[in-house]
């Protein structure tokens, strides 16, 4: 568990520094709608780009207007202060606006920064819907990016490469989904921080090795006691995460836990395995554009509210922290609408606006969040066990 | 939401001010004095359109038939359509669809509104969209989300390339107002087989979602009338176009909004025509006659607005131009990519053209149409992609030989803020310098049009232009 919890929080931790002193090539993507599997099947690391460990902003105000969201801009500020010259290639998708004028925020300060822009640097256009045309146009983007990868990284992609590769993320994702369940359970024997902290390391390290990682914890897990003190429980959801410590923030000195959550960096895109016996590219297509659950997929919001409800009740929650991202107006119009139809129906709700980064306002951030846990106290829906 | 503002259906009060408005010329030059008097609030915007002789005029009439078939639309047994200016409304029409257009509604509001469209955007606020939500939809919409007008039947928008904010607001009003939904979906890239394939597929897609909301199948006679309409519109924008290539150009900076307002509400339709007519033969009687467009007299500047004007109350920004002598090139909004414009030769792929010999082949055109519409177009992809908005604007800036580049938009636009910066360094770059503004187009709460106004003035004077 410690293993996550420092791949969590740093972005060059012990498993990359290992790979790449094997001379292995590292590729860093932006956003969840990236099938990994792709570049284990050939033998790169897949790292999810995060904006942790950022001091400053100056690159990132440099290059990005003010109206921009402070998660881009961080990884900005990170690539621009070489924080991830240690990447063989990059790509970037059209998540949202600010996420995917990355791409020319990152070209131009390539001008300006030496060695920033890594060999391989590939713009993935995924489309905002999935039906039909969209889902053809998404299955032809992954097939270009694999013929761009075989090239320039001189691998061939073979569709039992691709196969071997979504076992073994599914082998990871199987043993989430337990360790989820262990999560959700009435008895919780997993704390929000430590299961968060579990899948943003799935999304660094290197899968053989995670999955290693994951059945020990998943084993001492079965020896654990349920957690103490766990009265109220929270699902999170919202804007991008990528810091155990927003969940920590709810946990610490409060009688609460984040039980369940919906975040790109969470289970939410780790729970679920790819279909084992289908065309693999098409089975990818299917698992990282059809079963998105994410707000950039327009006009989907009452699945999506569906899949919260069954979580809600799932996991027992007792409130619903929403929180977006100041000028994050993908999660920031939904949480509205979340807000709207939970409340409707009991489910206590709270919504925050914060910045990405290193908690600034976390002062004012647990202030509130307090104040919503004591709402809570008064009057929850699901009966605490414990 | 005040109670006030409630009292009155919107569409009824907007449609009603512009209309009388549209009246005021029939009067005596003494009535008309005196009608001045007695609506202080609205004085300025309604001179400004009345001084812009027949087409301001007609325009303002135009409009009023907008908010009219609005109105009138249920009644009639239609439908309405809350549709982005990215949409063409040709389609629409050809369905008995009414398109409403958020956008437009709330630079219209914002102009004519003393008080802008402050108390509707507040209202979506109030029911939750984030204040960071584009103003451009957030005005009108407040109304429609407060129940204040028409009943809109069926949403519809555009992703990507008008920004995130943009679709978040029709994806808000959908869900909010529980109507159905459709989104025009669009690659980031422009003029190759795949993307035009893509859009073609799309816009079949909108058409079978339509036909079920409707209940009605498309009419193909009448779309062929419509795109009929539209190539005699697009022949009479390539003359204005032609005419604001013209140093000093016959246009004064206030064409350019009514090219682009009207070719939003009423592309394909008669009255657009009408009003193209009308701006046309204007400009050659003036040119004829040797009478400078601008009010300043003489041409100083010209300037090309590669984003989106400016609209709050009394439309200063124009009257701002004609004051200092500023040609306006017109914006991102003004050009129509039709595909025999010469700023098409430059841009390869960008263009449209329209082909009218089978119910494909128009399905074809409105579908590329529509795929070139402002932002679709320009922005869709990264900026400094063949023919996207860099070689856009350079290409313009050179046609239509101006002296600067000026970048207005909102904050809501995350598409454009994301990379106006560097944008605007590539630009300056060519010798083309560039003025970024950092007020809200529609909301004057952002920063008062004073500022907005000091703030133009040190860049033309800084930069040595004026
Ligand atoms: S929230 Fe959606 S768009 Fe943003 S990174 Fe996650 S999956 Fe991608
Ligand atoms: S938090 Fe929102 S605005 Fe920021 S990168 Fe993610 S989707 Fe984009």
């Amino acid at each position: 568990m410690q293993l996550f919890h420092d791949v969590a929080n740093q972005i060059k931790c012990q498993p990359l520094i290992d790979w790449k002193a094997l001379n292995r090539p590292v590729v860093g993507y932006t956003c969840s709608q990236v099938p990994a599997e792709i570049f284990h099947a050939a033998g790169i690391l897949p790292i999810r780009m995060r904006g942790i460990e950022t001091d400053g902003m100056d690159i990132g105000d440099a290059y990005y207007g003010p109206f921009i969201c402070s998660f881009p801009k961080c990884l900005l500020q990170l690539v621009g202060k070489g924080a991830y010259k240690f990447i063989d290639g990059a790509v970037i998708t059209p998540g949202c606006d600010a996420m995917r004028r990355l791409d020319e925020c990152w070209r131009k300060a390539g001008e300006d920064y030496d060695g920033i822009i890594p060999g391989f640097f590939y713009y993935f256009d995924v489309p905002h819907k999935a039906e039909g045309h969209g889902m053809e146009w998404f299955v032809e983007e992954i097939e270009y990016l694999i013929a761009e990868i075989e090239d320039y990284f001189k691998v061939t992609i073979t569709d039992e490469n691709l196969r071997a590769a979504i076992l073994e993320y599914n082998k990871g994702r199987r043993l989430l989904s337990e360790i989820e369940s262990m999560r959700t359970s009435e008895t919780p024997v997993v704390s929000g921080s430590d299961m968060f902290a579990a899948t943003i390391a799935g999304t660094v390290m290197p899968r053989a090795q995670y999955n290693e990682e994951l059945t020990q914890w998943m084993a001492s897990l079965s020896q654990s006691p349920p957690m103490e003190n766990v009265r109220k429980r929270i699902m999170l959801i919202g804007s991008i995460t990528d810091d155990p410590d927003l969940i920590r923030l709810i946990e610490t000195d409060t009688d609460a836990m984040v039980v369940a959550e919906n975040l790109c960096f969470g289970v939410r895109s780790e729970g679920r395995p790819v279909d084992e016996d289908a065309d693999p590219i098409s089975a990818l297509a299917e698992h990282y554009l059809g079963e998105s659950t994410c707000p950039r997929m327009y006009g989907r919001y009452k699945q999506r509210l569906a899949v919260l409800k069954e979580k809600i009740e799932q996991s027992h929650v007792d409130g619903v922290i929403m929180q977006n991202i100041r000028f994050c107006d993908l999660h920031g119009a939904e949480n509205a609408l979340f807000e709207k139809d939970l409340e409707a129906e009991g489910i206590p709700c709270l919504r925050l606006e914060r910045e990405y980064g290193p908690m600034i306002d976390k002062g004012r951030l647990k202030l509130r969040i307090n104040a919503f846990l004591e709402r809570l106290g008064r009057g929850r829906k699901y009966a605490s066990s414990n | 939401m005040r109670a006030a503002i409630k009292e009155y259906n919107y569409d009824w009060l907007m449609g009603s001010t512009l209309s009388a408005a549209a009246k005021f010329p029939a009067g005596t030059a003494k009535e008309i004095a005196w009608a001045y008097r007695y609506i202080p609030y609205f004085k300025g915007i309604v001179k400004n359109f009345v001084d812009a002789g027949p087409p301001g005029i007609y325009f303002m009439d135009l409009l009023a038939g907008y908010y009219q078939n609005i109105l009138d639309a249920h009644a009639q047994g239609k439908k309405i359509a809350a549709t982005t200016f990215c949409s063409s409304p040709v389609i629409f029409y050809a369905m008995d669809i009414v398109p409403l257009t958020f956008e437009v509604l709330t630079a219209i509001g914002a102009m004519v509104w003393k008080r802008g469209m402050f108390d509707y955007m507040d209202y979506c606020c109030e029911v939750g969209m984030p204040e960071t939500a584009c103003s451009s939809q957030r005005g009108a919409l407040g109304a429609y989300l407060a129940d204040m007008g028409e009943n809109i039947d069926i949403v519809l928008c555009d992703t990507p390339g008008v920004c995130d904010t943009n679709a978040n607001a029709f994806v808000f009003a959908a869900e909010y107002l529980d109507k159905p939904f459709f989104q025009l979906n669009y690659p980031s890239t422009l003029g190759d087989s795949r993307s035009q394939a893509y859009h073609v597929k799309d816009f079949q897609a909108m058409i079978r979602f339509l036909e079920e909301q409707t209940g009605k199948k498309i009419d193909y006679d009448r779309l062929a009338e419509n795109l009929k309409e539209v190539e005699a519109q697009d022949a009479i924008t390539a003359d204005l176009e032609d005419m604001l290539m013209m140093v000093p150009t016959p246009i004064p900076p206030i064409y350019t909004l009514m090219i682009y307002a009207g070719r939003f509400c009423f592309a394909g339709h008669p009255g657009y025509t009408r009003l193209l007519e009308l701006l046309r033969d204007e400009a050659q009687k003036r040119m004829a006659a040797g009478v400078p467009a601008l009010k300043a007299g003489a041409e100083n500047l010209r300037v090309l607005m590669c984003y989106i004007d400016h609209y709050t109350v009394d439309i200063n920004f124009y009257n701002y131009l004609e004051e200092r002598g500023i040609a306006n090139a017109g914006s991102i909004l003004t050009r129509n990519f039709r595909d025999y414009n010469p700023y098409c030769q430059a841009l390869e792929g960008s263009c449209y053209g329209v082909d009218l010999s089978s119910p494909e082949a128009m399905l074809d055109t409105v579908a590329q149409m529509n795929a070139r519409l402002p932002m679709v177009r320009s922005i869709r992809g990264p900026y400094d992609q063949h023919g996207m908005w860099l070689d856009e604007c350079l290409a313009l800036a050179r046609l239509y030989s101006v002296d600067c580049i000026i970048y207005n938009g909102t904050p809501g636009c995350r598409n454009t803020w994301g990379m106006v910066k560097p944008f605007a360094r590539d630009i300056e770059k060519q010798g083309i310098p560039v003025h970024i503004m950092n007020d809200d187009a529609f909301d004057d709460r952002v920063e008062s049009w004073e500022a907005t106004r000091e703030r133009l003035d040190e860049f033309f004077t800084v930069r040595g232009l004026l």
